[in-house]
């Protein structure tokens, strides 16, 4: 923003290249940054935290096994035992979602997540697992999924379409959800922040108004940690249903 | 957990407190999970209201944009345009009740409601209003 009385509340989703691989080559871009950054943040604290091995844990070491603790729970819960084995998918990717959120939330900072591009990416995985497993472990059977227990014969052909079409939104609204939710937040963020800086401007009478979005946004502030968290926590929920899906394709 | 051993010694001193250093302990983890499953309860229950919401209204939302994309992108190709749209996009109405209606369900069996909850009429008069 060149202009400081100019608030600009997209600025803060563009993408600008690093460096690039030659000539319209792969870029470097500063949202690779922050993936990269992510995941060193997550495999450095999770390598660290653990390194100890201790049976009374540190502090770092407890916070660790928390979070193992409370994914482990939630694939257990949602799909069995047998769920467990993907269990390392749903930690890298609810770990993934949360930092990235969490991210987010320091000012200068970009947010991954705010990019539909991305969280269609991981939904799409989401999805290529759960019918590349469903298919390799029921076979056929896997189509089950899209004909309900004891539904006559007759109301099928009205019912197959519901249920396709179904599943095929899963994707989607699995990456909106997060998409929209993090873009939404920011935007509200930045608009209510930028109602100070246009109301400081006015005077003194300007300073009065302005102390409403400032209360605004110290509200939304928090209310952002709280979606951020949330996010990545439905995210990582829904995906182990769907896996659920998978492994036991009968509804 | 292994019981520890009760008559297998003949000092009775010593089994005495291993015996209830044992029970202490069994004690001590029903407490802990009775603990642990109520406050996992609450915090479901309390933090992801507008989860929830937000879950609901996207799964409503996905299911008619995916079917009346799909419906449109079959118009293009048939030539039928807008015909296989609009049943698509009541298709896709369906299929996003259908989704809602199953969240729900899911979320009710995570959360049933407390035992003495008042939830008006009782599950055998529950046919009456329909």
């Amino acid at each position: 923003m060149a202009d400081p009385t100019k608030v600009d509340p997209i600025h803060q989703f563009g993408i600008t290249n690093i460096f690039s691989l030659g000539e319209g080559g792969v870029a470097f871009t500063n949202s690779a940054l922050f993936m990269v950054l992510t995941v060193g943040l997550i495999l450095g604290y999770l390598l660290l935290s653990t390194a100890g091995r201790k049976l009374v844990p540190t502090r770092a070491q407890a916070l660790s096994e928390m979070l193992y603790e409370f994914v482990a729970n939630m694939v257990r819960g949602s799909a069995g035992t047998e769920g467990m084995k993907f269990f390392p998918f749903v930690f890298a990717l609810f770990m993934f979602v949360l930092v990235a959120n969490m991210f987010g939330m320091f000012p200068f900072f970009f947010t991954v997540t705010s990019h539909i591009i991305v969280t269609v990416a991981l939904a799409l995985l989401v999805m290529v697992v759960v019918v590349g497993y469903g298919v390799y472990k029921n076979g056929f059977k896997f189509l089950k999924l899209f004909v309900p227990h004891g539904v006559p014969g007759y109301v099928l052909p009205i019912v197959v379409p519901i249920e396709v079409v179904s599943f095929l939104s899963r994707p989607i609204s699995l990456s909106v959800r997060l998409f929209a939710n993090i873009l939404a937040g920011h935007i509200t963020l930045k608009v209510f922040a930028g109602f100070i800086v246009t109301l400081g401007s006015l005077g003194a009478l300007g300073f009065l108004g302005a102390l409403l979005p400032l209360i605004m946004t110290v509200a939304i502030t928090a209310l952002e940690f709280l979606v951020a968290a949330l996010q990545a926590y439905v995210f990582a929920v829904l995906t182990s249903m769907y896996l659920n899906d998978a492994i036991h394709p009968s509804h | 957990m292994a019981n520890p051993p009760k008559e297998q010694r003949p000092d009775g001193s010593e089994n005495k407190v291993t015996n209830d250093l044992a029970s202490r302990i069994a004690a001590a983890k029903r407490d802990r999970a009775v603990e642990e499953a109520e406050t996992s309860r609450r915090a479901s229950g309390d933090t992801s209201q507008m989860g929830r919401a937000v879950r609901l209204g996207s799964e409503f939302i996905a299911a008619i944009l995916v079917a009346t994309g799909i419906g449109y992108l079959l118009d293009l190709w048939l030539n039928t345009r807008p015909w296989i749209m609009l049943v698509m996009l009541l298709v896709g109405f369906a299929a996003g009740i259908l989704n809602v209606t199953r969240s729900v369900a899911e979320m009710n069996k995570a959360a049933p409601p407390p035992k003495d909850a008042d939830l008006g009429s009782a599950d055998d008069d529950e046919d009456d209003d329909r």
